[in-house]
């Protein structure tokens, strides 16, 4: 249909609406023409990826000048597939009524592992190789030799590329990791050099986060994109911990191994290449005498890592005249690498601040600040002198360069914590180095300051005030939208005691009780018993699921639960995991029914949809909140306390709810579909949990559902699930939960949608 | 009766049988005693109709011969020649060698579908009540009781045998019990042993190369439910005493190389959701192998093992049937396969590769996109009908679809045609409850349906009162099962005896209805009389407060029942 957003026409390649969408794009559509950051919570399942893409592409094509791009950040490999398909439907759409395709090019970006098309290359199953052996067969110097001697292997696939591919622009339309791969093949062009030139003119450009949030990568990929664009990012729930990883380094006992030995190596190689061919290496230093940061002009494919630091950063000074001699840079990594083993050879928690770090650098090794900075990218340099052919295993060494250039940046919103042994078994040495990042938004305030409009949106984003907090940021728009429903499609409950009326809780104190675990059980075991297919339960982290796993075999819970269902659980070896689910879900498919047991936080809560009869039930047993005792999160809460203002209770209350929202949101795709969602902890009837929980859970969790022992569980479930599964037909919906054009353009509706929308 | 038609084989006189001496005939078709002096025959067997003979060891005073019946009752025959012991035995003896060389004659006709029929009862246990409840206490004759639509239901799907998966519980199911003395007693049926060989190759390779020749089936078994394979909470022990440690590794590798051989599905292909950052070392996940709780991680690994297999197992014995379809394809495949290669090399040479001919499998990119679209697709957005494919429905006759098929029709086209829909059988209640045709059916809204069963199941707001708990609890499992009994055997006969009644619109009855139905209708009573009353007296001596309310429902069926009888004679009576 075609519909007006507030004077802007939308074409929406479906026949009807839901209200909250129209009204989710009344948003979207004010942040874009304030040219300001939003943040838009509305429910999973409401087609919110269609919504912005149709009100997105429409602005673009009728305000050229206004907004020229749309980068579409989404956070898994199956979620940027699903995008571009959508995509691929609306252009569809605006060529069935226009008669022709649009101007738009929309394009894919992914790693190479997943748009390698060289018939060696592309067999490797694990990223890092497929890296590697890319950069080995395309590296500038490579192709260098390979113009002398044609027996040194080169990708074909490159050098096609390279030779016609930057002169033609992709024609219109859209691109999938598939399609790039076949337009590739059919032309002997490198997908992925392809997809790397093609973002930087094309119109909508999906990828994962990382390519715009990590500056190590941003820097190369997405420096010269253009600044009139619109930024989504979508399933932004964990947007924060995303930009927290991105500049936080982790080393071990074995990394620093690792680099030792890497280093070692480089040394031989300087020391070959000094009698070989030393004009190399004295280029390189003249240049750098002359100021140039780097030795040449990197080419595309020489570009491995970019400085962890961000792109505003100063760094345009001249490398220091210490670290600019190959050996006496080397020389100067070799004092840092063995400062920080002999700071690993401790017996107790050592907690400082970068500050301190340096300070104590600098008297026990003598090792200045400012060499320390431009290590990161002295190191990439000098690679690339070296012309080392793999890099894939020197990783070691550039995680220790790209900490000392990140120590030495930062002084403010980054701690080191330096542990002797894990917490859980203190008698195994096991020393870690962290390099923590506690403020989110170091890494998201180049991206906000860069482009015109960022929007942030989710599934899941209660409570809404958190985010520009934590994000620093300050949104134009700020919305949260409820689901509009024809029948309650959603049961949540929260389950308080068992049936013997011992109050369950994951609480640190009862959590082992035997009485707790067995009401969990006898809860799991009745849900499965009068459940339909699938079943999906979320334990508040690894360990527990463990130990309840085997108290619930001692106690024969098992043994009765896999009388009704069969019985996967997760494990952390995620290929491990992977099979399993196959099996849950062809369990569920063949009519058996399946349990799974999972875990919050896991990979399977944050990727892998239970839609329909994949998860008629979602159980949450406990408040997965996240290890308080862990050191990194306390200097992290008290970061926040001191920077922003959080109470540390909010915070963590606010970061465990979000979690529970996502785990039990898994069972909830659309509007056909339903699910029962069951809070199995006392604690969630608190105000301050409850009111934490999105709004669209919060509207069906009525009073009278906020105390329940498993049998009265059961019985509200059985009664539900009944009329559930009555038919239900879009007649049933329309005019409540689904529009057509007419309807939407009534007056009545109109203001209804307006009222809708809860600013907050 | 006919014996002058039929060859008298043998005849031993002197035969006593229930304290009056006579006459004993062994002929063509049965066994046959006669009194003395009279010419009735006061005993005859079929041949068809016994089971066996049995004959009391030699030195006890008495020589006797007994024939045991299929039905179970039996009649003996004592020798009583004057001629002293001997002779006794040598008449004996002629009777018996006869009889073993007529009876397998005539047990081969009889017993392929008495042998089903006992098969049967003993592969159903509600079966087995039923025929306890109705046959042995009379209340119908055998032959009624098999002709009974369930049974006939039951004799007629046999002859497609579906095979039975497996339990997902069949381990736990072996509940050991303490013989009282420090030993565990596992019961195991077959049943059981097939699950575990279905779902575990592995033990079913052991269970071959050990069993007869290194142990015994028991002792097999014993060291089963010894070993860590079956206890899953312990970890193999490395000395390889335990011999099913093999079989977990086994199963180990058969996991491993189902997961390598498997393309997975992208939405839950968790290694490769997120994009790593290319050329840093990711977290060394190989550390974290061994520590403490590997007991409780090498459990959940059994679990989902488990789960795999069992879900295995089932498939495989679904896909069994048409394996000879799979090899064939296979062939063809491997065929296909060679054609590809070749394919292949010449692509290649030209320097341009299709990258969909080399996949491993062509069919994945499709069905990756068939997935996704499945995915992002909604069904109420698009207005796509749904009933667009299906074929329209063109009644020739719609107060047939309405009413439900007539009786005389029904028996050709029961196994045909689909079971008729819920309003058709809601029409029928309302027609029968009214008794006549019904002109128009009623329908109750669906989701006013599902209102009231809602209202009514317990929960509801017609069922406060109720406590399912409390019912349960107050009633002992042994009442239960009794309850459940009678509840089967006398639903049985009241369809039988509503069946009887002939359907409104239903054009000619057969003569004998009638018949049919005064049998049921005294069945009926006589089981309310055997059956019901007796439990009903048992009730009030030991549960006094529940009593009454158990079998008010029961006898309010009978009831109505009875009074449906009445008026339907009555009106029988008018008409003639």
């Amino acid at each position: 249909m075609k519909l007006t957003v507030d004077g802007l026409l939308v074409y929406f390649p479906y026949d009807y609406i839901y209200p909250e969408q129209y009204a989710y794009m009344l948003e979207l559509k004010r942040a874009l023409d304030a040219k300001g950051h939003g943040l838009l919570e509305m429910p999973s399942g409401t087609g919110k990826t269609i919504s912005l893409l149709s009100l997105i592409v429409a602005y673009m094509i009728q305000n050229p000048h206004h907004v020229r791009k749309l980068i579409y950040c989404s956070r898994t490999v199956p979620e940027i597939e699903k995008v571009l398909e959508e995509l691929k439907n609306l252009i569809k759409y605006y060529e069935k009524s226009h008669g022709e395709k649009p101007s738009l090019t929309g394009v894919v970006l992914s790693s190479r592992k997943n748009l390698c098309i060289h018939p060696e290359v592309s067999r490797e199953r694990e990223g890092k190789l497929v890296d590697g052996k890319c950069h080995s067969l395309t590296a500038s110097y490579i192709r260098e030799r390979h113009e002398r001697d044609s027996s040194v292997p080169v990708c074909q696939f490159y050098e096609g590329f390279n030779r016609e591919g930057k002169e033609s622009m992709l024609p219109y339309g859209v691109y999938t990791m598939d399609d790039l791969k076949q337009y590739g093949a059919d032309r002997n062009w490198c997908p992925y050099f392809l997809s790397r030139f093609a973002i930087i003119h094309a119109e909508i450009v999906v990828y994962s986060y990382h390519y715009l949030l990590d500056p190590k990568i941003a820097e190369v990929v997405s420096k010269e994109l253009n600044k009139e664009a619109v930024v989504v990012f979508d399933e932004a729930h964990n947007i924060d911990n995303v930009c927290i990883d991105s500049l936080s380094v982790k080393l071990t006992r074995r990394t620093i191994d690792k680099s030792t030995q890497a280093l070692q190596t480089l040394e031989k190689a300087v020391t070959q290449l000094k009698q070989e061919d030393a004009e190399r290496l004295t280029l390189e230093y003249e240049q750098m005498v002359e100021g140039l940061r780097e030795a040449a002009v990197a080419r595309e494919t020489d570009m491995i890592l970019a400085n962890p630091v961000l792109p505003d950063e100063v760094l345009n000074e001249v490398v220091p005249g210490n670290i600019r001699n190959a050996e006496h840079f080397l020389g100067f990594l070799k004092r840092f690498i063995e400062y920080l083993k002999t700071r690993l050879r401790i017996q107790h928690v050592v907690q400082e601040s970068p500050a301190g770090f340096l300070k104590d650098v600098a008297s026990r090794v003598c090792i200045e600040r400012k060499p320390l900075r431009f290590c990161s990218s002295r190191l990439q340099s000098l690679m690339r002198t070296l012309q080392i052919s793999d890099p894939s295993n020197f990783g070691a060494l550039t995680l220790v360069a790209n900490l000392a250039t990140l120590v030495s940046s930062y002084t403010k919103g980054f701690v080191i914590i330096i542990e002797p042994f894990d917490d859980r078994t203190p008698t195994v040495s096991n020393p870690i180095l962290h390099f923590s990042c506690m403020d989110s938004s170091i890494a998201m305030r180049p991206v906000f300051a860069r482009f015109q409009s960022v929007i942030i949106t989710s599934g899941t984003l209660s409570p809404l005030d958190m985010y520009p907090k934590i994000l620093d940021f300050n949104p134009v728009i700020m919305s949260s939208f409820t689901m509009t429903l024809a029948r309650p499609c959603i049961l949540p409950m929260i389950v308080s005691k068992g049936s013997d009326q011992v109050t369950i809780s994951s609480k640190y104190e009862t959590r082992e009780d035997v009485a707790v675990i067995r009401n969990y059980g006898q809860l799991l075991v009745e849900i499965s018993a009068c459940v339909p297919d699938g079943v999906v339960c979320f334990f508040t982290s690894y360990l527990y699921l463990e130990s309840v796993v085997g108290a619930w075999y001692d106690q024969g819970v098992v043994a009765s639960l896999q009388k009704h269902k069969l019985l996967f659980i997760e494990t952390q070896d995620s290929a491990e995991t992977s099979f399993a689910l196959i099996n849950y879900i062809k369990a569920c498919e063949s009519g058996r029914g399946a349990v799974l047991l999972s875990v919050a936080r896991g990979k399977v809560s944050e990727g892998v949809d239970f839609d329909h009869h994949l998860g008629r039930a979602v159980l949450m047993f406990g408040i997965p909140y996240v290890f308080t005792q862990s050191r990194i999160l306390k200097a992290r809460l008290e970061y926040l306390r001191d920077q922003f203002q959080i109470r540390e209770n909010d915070f963590l209350t606010f970061d465990a709810m979000r979690h529970a929202a996502q785990c039990v949101g898994r069972a909830l795709r659309g509007k056909t579909d339903y699910g029962i969602m069951i809070f199995a902890d006392k604690r969630f009837s608190r105000a301050d949990k409850r009111s934490k929980l999105p709004r669209w859970i919060q509207e069906h969790l009525r009073d009278s559902l906020c105390n329940l022992s498993t049998e009265e569980a059961v019985q509200i479930s059985k009664r539900w699930l009944r009329q559930m599964a009555q038919p239900f037909t879009r007649e049933d919906q329309l005019g409540v939960s689904l529009l057509t054009l007419a309807q939407l353009q009534s007056q009545e509706q109109q203001d209804k949608i307006e009222k809708q929308v809860i600013q907050k | 009766m006919t014996t002058s038609s039929e060859d008298v084989l043998l005849s031993v006189g002197h035969v006593r049988y229930k304290k009056g001496d006579g006459t004993l005939y062994v002929m063509n078709q049965r066994l046959a005693w006669m009194l003395e002096n009279r010419d009735t025959v006061a005993v005859s067997h079929k041949y068809a109709d016994i089971k066996t003979q049995k004959i009391s060891p030699i030195g006890k005073p008495k020589v006797q011969l007994q024939v045991v019946l299929h039905d179970g009752t039996c009649s003996t025959f004592q020798f009583v020649n004057p001629a002293g012991a001997e002779a006794q035995a040598k008449d004996r003896d002629q009777v018996k060698m006869l009889l073993q060389d007529l009876l397998p004659k005539f047990k081969r006709q009889i017993d392929g579908e008495l042998e089903m029929k006992s098969r049967l009862l003993s592969l159903h246990p509600t079966l087995k009540h039923l025929y306890e409840d109705l046959v042995i206490s009379k209340v119908i004759n055998s032959e009624e009781y098999w002709n009974t639509p369930t049974l006939k239901h039951y004799t007629e799907s046999t002859s497609m045998k579906q095979e039975a998966g497996v339990s997902g519980a069949f381990l736990a199911d072996i509940q050991p019990q303490t013989d009282g003395c420090n030993g565990l007693k596992y019961n195991l049926t077959q049943d059981i042993i097939d699950a575990i060989f279905k779902t575990y190759p592995a033990v079913r390779k052991k269970h071959v190369d050990y069993v007869p020749n290194k142990m015994t089936e028991a002792e097999f078994w014993t060291k089963f439910f010894q070993s860590h394979y079956f206890h899953r909470d312990r970890i193999a022990s490395s000395s390889s005493k335990d011999l099913f440690g093999e079989c977990a590794k086994l199963d180990d590798q058969a996991i491993a190389s189902a997961m390598r051989h498997t393309t997975v599905d992208l939405t839950v292909d968790l290694p490769q959701f997120t994009e790593s950052v290319p050329f840093l070392p990711e977290d060394d996940l190989g550390e974290k192998e061994k520590d403490g709780t590997s007991i409780h991680r090498s459990m959940i690994k059994r679990f989902n093992q488990h789960s795999i297999m069992v879900l295995k197992a089932s498939h495989k014995s679904n896909s069994s049937t048409n394996s000879n379809n799979t090899s064939s394809n296979s062939n063809s495949k491997t065929t296909n396969n060679n054609n590809k290669v070749i394919e292949n090399g010449v692509k290649e040479t030209n320097g341009v590769e299709k990258r969909t001919a080399r996949d491993k499998d062509p069919t994945e990119p499709v069905d990756k996109k068939k997935r996704i679209l499945e995915k992002i697709h909604y069904e109420d957005l698009d207005n796509v009908q749904i009933g667009e494919e299906a074929q329209e429905l063109k009644l020739t006759k719609v107060e047939r679809y309405l009413l439900g098929p007539s009786s005389q029709v029904s028996q050709s086209s029961t196994s045909t045609t689909r079971p008729p829909p819920l309003s058709a059988l809601a029409s029928i209640c309302q027609a029968w409850s009214s008794g006549q045709q019904c002109q128009r059916p009623f329908r109750v809204s669906a989701s006013a349906a599902v209102g009231a069963l809602g209202e009514l199941s317990p929960g509801g707001a017609l069922m406060r009162q109720h406590q399912a708990a409390c019912m349960a609890q107050l009633i002992p499992p042994d009442v239960k099962n009794e309850l459940h009994r009678i509840y089967l055997s006398g639903g049985e006969l009241l369809r039988e005896l509503w069946r009887c009644f002939p359907q409104p619109g239903a054009s000619a009855e057969s003569e004998d209805t009638p018949v049919r139905a005064e049998k049921f209708y005294d069945a009926l009573l006589r089981f309310r009389n055997v059956k019901l009353r007796p439990f009903e007296e048992k009730m009030l001596r030991e549960l006094t407060p529940l009593a009454t309310s158990l079998t008010k429902h029961m006898n309010q069926m009978i009831d109505t029942a009875c009074a449906k009888y009445a008026m339907w004679q009555q009106r029988q009576a008018k008409l003639r």
